[in-house]
């Protein structure tokens, strides 16, 4: 179980995240979502530990099981095998073990090209092969599929899916879409100015939201 | 034509004057951009990629030596340097080496913040990527510099266009003695006050003949690493 407490981040003496209780339980999905500047990367990065709360405390996993995917991955300017090599470090048959994470988001003939090359939507698939190139106990991505077309979209939903599957992660991704939630997320979070809004079962609550901004958010959400 | 041909008699002849003008530029040139460089470079990434309290004074006052004029930092290494001076005693004035360390002086901070300034662009993107696949802040750091590698090459051969073209420093504390401590950019300013116009003009073109090539490498070392 993954618990955060009475967390608050503070920042040019505003609040950004005010939280008093939210627990993850492990091997479970969870959404987030929210307007834009709600608390969703800063809930992600205080779980992932790139961020440290004014006060609070996260009580969570040894921080070698943790993989956090920024929402502006860094594509390094060597191979694209290698930037998911990277995560890989000490682990034996290291470049198999890429090739296939690369091979589940679709980047099989794009291995020996420089990550600073890609395009932003093929960088992001190669972050999603960095983080499920090994088993995790727990994934933090935030906007996994901001810049990915459909096609690279429905891959790394399918490929996460899947990596959740057979490993029993806990995977809490943030994004703006409802329909992304339903299709990939078991729980969602409603984040709202900081402070968590609504929780509970994705359909439960993205369906029949009991508050009035969520409501008010979900009215803008079009097929 | 005639001028053209003197430039070129200047050049490739039997006096050594211009050529050995030449060499102490160059040395001093080169000396003074490594020593700069190697504080330079390792002090930029430090400012640019930590968060500390003063780093806004630091960096307001790296910007300052930056625009550091060159002949304040000739006056200071005049009179650190000079006879009654703290370092007198070692008799560096009008030498070679105390022109380094003028360049030095004006070179490392502006060395300093263009590295500052590189790394604080990518060192967070970096650092947050890095993090999230669980590599020690040492292992990040090293990422850092790896991919500024090319801006730092860049850095380090501004910092020798800085150097060659310098004049006002030099000038103070090497003192322009013919055959000593004479460059390039007191020769052609002493020439030109002398009418000696196609000395001096010979000398420019090989100046600008050394930025051209220098330009030249920035640019084939960005096209080789893919970032031009």
């Amino acid at each position: 179980m993954i618990s955060v407490r009475n967390v608050l981040v503070q920042a040019g003496g505003r609040v950004i995240l005010d939280i008093p209780l939210v627990e993850f339980e492990e091997g479970k999905r969870y959404g987030l979502i929210g307007e834009n500047g709600s608390g969703k990367t800063t809930l992600l990065r205080m779980l992932a530990g790139t961020l440290q709360p004014s006060q609070g405390e996260v009580a969570r996993q040894n921080p070698d099981g943790v993989g956090y995917m920024p929402q502006a991955p860094y594509a390094f300017s060597f191979s694209v095998l290698r930037n998911v090599e990277m995560a890989l470090k000490n682990t034996p048959d290291r470049r198999d073990k890429a090739a296939r994470a690369l091979e589940a988001v679709g980047m099989q003939n794009l291995l020996m090209a420089r990550g600073n090359k890609l395009s932003g939507g093929e960088a992001q698939r190669m972050a999603v092969a960095r983080m499920i190139a090994k088993p995790r106990q727990l994934l933090l991505l935030d906007e996994p599929t901001s810049s990915t077309d459909i096609r690279g979209t429905d891959s790394i939903e399918n490929t996460l899916l899947e990596y959740t599957r057979n490993t029993h992660c806990t995977l809490i991704f943030s994004t703006h879409s409802p329909a992304q939630v339903l299709r990939l997320a078991e729980e969602v979070i409603f984040l709202d100015q900081g402070k968590i809004l609504e929780n509970g079962p994705a359909r439960d609550v993205l369906e029949n939201p009991r508050t009035e901004n969520a409501r008010l958010f979900l009215q803008h959400w079009r097929i | 034509m005639d001028v053209i041909r003197e430039i070129f008699g200047l050049l490739f002849g039997q006096d050594p004057e211009l050529r050995q003008i030449i060499g102490v530029t160059l040395r001093m040139s080169s000396l003074s951009t490594l020593v700069s460089a190697l504080l330079g470079i390792p002090l930029g990434v430090i400012i640019g990629s930590t968060n500390f309290k003063a780093k806004r004074l630091v960096n307001r006052v790296l910007h300052t030596l930056m625009g550091l004029p060159p002949v304040v930092a000739g006056l200071m290494v005049f009179l650190v340097l000079s006879r009654s001076g703290p370092l007198g005693t070692l008799k560096l004035l009008f030498t070679v080496t105390a022109m380094v360390i003028a360049q030095i002086v004006l070179i490392t901070p502006i060395m300093t913040g263009l590295t500052a300034n590189i790394v604080s662009v990518k060192a967070p993107l970096i650092h947050e990527t890095a993090a999230g696949i669980g590599l020690r802040p040492f292992q990040r750091m090293l990422y850092i510099i790896y991919e500024c590698r090319v801006q730092f090459i860049s850095t380090v051969l501004t910092g020798f266009g800085r150097a060659i073209a310098e004049v006002g420093a030099v000038q103070m504390v090497g003192g322009n003695v013919q055959f000593k401590t004479r460059v390039m950019t007191t020769a052609i300013m002493m020439q030109t006050n002398m009418g000696h116009f196609e000395f001096a003009i010979a000398l420019g073109v090989v100046l600008l003949v050394i930025a051209f090539l220098i330009n030249s490498l920035v640019s084939r070392i960005q096209e080789s690493a893919g970032l031009a």
